[in-house]
């Protein structure tokens, strides 16, 4: 928990924002107005489930919720919805970050996408069960795949472009400052 | 030391928790209202993006340019220059066929009717595209007038040819055009030559489809589709497209405008704009036309 300053923890959660800003700017611009294309996959989503498996005081669920409920207003999705799905996937993880810290980075990959899976899964229960749109299941297949695919990248850049790596061999450290 | 903070944190977990299940159930309740009041939340969704989008007018408007120009050089390399001016042409020329068209038509109908009144000319506001819906799960495209240029609920927006689509959402500096192909759109049309109607439903897909459609046998495809006006939706004679025969072999709707790049739009101004206020309520016959009260006006009669 000590194991990062408060600056730096600030400054990691400022950067959240603007990367958060960056992405649906990117999103929202105009260059293919008509319909096909692919989906992006949900990168905001991915930032916060990588940092707090890293370091889980950089990712507050306040922070992440203003975030990915910015992009349900900006993105035209059903409002609160997948907010409500990520804070819950948020606290999940939060709760495994002390066990996931061994864990090779195919564990952990597999933990995520499992866990995707029952955000969309949610996400289309919920959908029917408000008997709201449903959007087309090889779209939503294509977004689910890509954002599984794209979580090692988000990993490669939190490690290699920010420094940000799990917090290695957990009990000695505790243990030193015990004993 | 780290017991107290040990014991610090026993302390702050139950009331994170309760924090986080407070955070979950505003978000679940959020989605309800969504669900149960949306034009309320859809109004307050454009409130949101009124005040965060058009602070960026500044950088999309480049940036957009700029890929769009980069994009064109990667695929069309020296010949960028010449392909603009052909593709400009063209749409010069598809504008003039289509108005050779419509005055062919408005002579014939002049002919046949002495006593025709010409609707007065449709005035539009200009307005560039900002921002798209961001997802191919929606087909809307944000432009850069709002309610401080005028623009209302309803209005319909065409890209100087054929129709894109109607405002839905506006705020004070940006409103948000709803795409034919999106897939809440409805729109009821005309197809020329036969004069049926039907209802063009968009799908998600770039080819809007035709139904509730009466004689599909008197349609062929290349007829010419423009709104009826049915409704009071869009004002009507506005060019749609033409019809097209599906690979799945049902009647779709090419579509006039050039959806994949908008640019700039004309939003039309027109008195009959249908806004929707309420969450709308079930199709029913009207409680007046039930049994008892007709013998009771017999009577009276």
């Amino acid at each position: 928990m000590a194991d990062i300053s408060t600056t730096r923890c600030w400054r990691l959660r400022l950067l959240f924002v603007l990367l958060a800003g960056l992405i649906y700017f990117v999103h929202l611009l105009p260059l293919r107005t008509g319909p096909g294309g692919w989906p992006n996959p949900d990168f905001v989503t991915l930032i916060g489930f990588v940092w707090v498996l890293r370091r889980s005081a950089v990712m507050p669920v306040w922070l992440f919720a203003a975030m990915v409920l910015l992009g349900d207003f900006l993105l035209m999705r059903p409002l609160g919805l997948w907010t409500a799905l990520g804070v819950l996937a948020l606290e999940f993880l939060r709760s495994r970050e002390p066990t996931s810290r061994d864990m090779p980075l195919a564990v952990e990959w597999s933990m995520v996408a499992g866990v995707l899976a029952l955000m969309f899964a949610g996400q289309a229960l919920a959908l029917a069960i408000f008997v709201a749109d449903q959007p087309r299941f090889t779209l939503i297949a294509s977004q689910f795949v890509l954002t599984i695919f794209a979580y090692p990248l988000v990993v490669l850049a939190t490690r290699h472009g920010l420094g940000l790596r799990k917090a290695l061999r957990p009990q000695s450290g505790a243990l030193g400052i015990r004993a | 030391m780290a017991r107290s903070r040990a014991r610090a944190e026993d302390f702050a977990r139950p009331v994170r928790r309760v924090l986080v299940v407070g955070l979950i159930i505003f978000l679940v309740g959020l989605f309800a209202l969504w669900r149960i009041d949306n034009p309320r939340a859809e109004r307050f969704r454009a409130m949101v993006v009124d005040r965060f989008v058009p602070s960026f007018d500044w950088a999309f408007v480049p940036v957009t340019a700029a890929a769009g120009m980069i994009e064109d050089f990667q695929s069309y390399a020296r010949i960028h220059e010449q392909n603009q001016e052909l593709k400009r042409e063209l749409q010069q020329m598809k504008a003039w066929k289509e108005a050779a068209l419509q005055l062919e038509q408005e002579n014939a109908k002049l002919l046949a009717l002495n006593e025709m009144q010409l609707e007065p000319k449709l005035t539009y506001i200009g307005g560039v595209v900002l921002a798209d819906s961001g997802s191919p799960f929606r087909q809307s495209v944000l432009l850069n007038v709002g309610a401080r240029d005028g623009i209302r609920d309803g209005w319909a927006a065409t890209d100087g040819l054929g129709l894109v689509g109607r405002i839905s959402g506006v705020g004070a500096n940006s409103s948000r055009v709803l795409m034919l192909t999106d897939s809440s759109s409805r729109m009821p049309i005309t197809i020329q030559p036969s004069g049926q109607t039907a209802i063009l439903t968009g799908q998600n897909l770039p080819r809007p489809l035709i139904s509730f459609l009466q004689e599909p046998d008197q349609i062929r495809p290349g007829d010419r589709v423009v709104s009826s006006g049915d409704g009071q939706v869009f004002p009507a004679g506005l060019l749609v497209g033409q019809v097209a025969l599906g690979q799945d072999g049902r009647l779709r709707v090419s579509l006039a405008a050039d959806y994949e790049r908008l640019e700039f739009l004309r939003v039309l101004r027109s008195k009959l704009a249908n806004t929707i206020d309420d969450p709308g309520s079930m199709v029913a016959p009207l409680p007046e036309v039930q049994g008892p009260q007709l013998p009771r006006e017999g009577t009276d009669g």
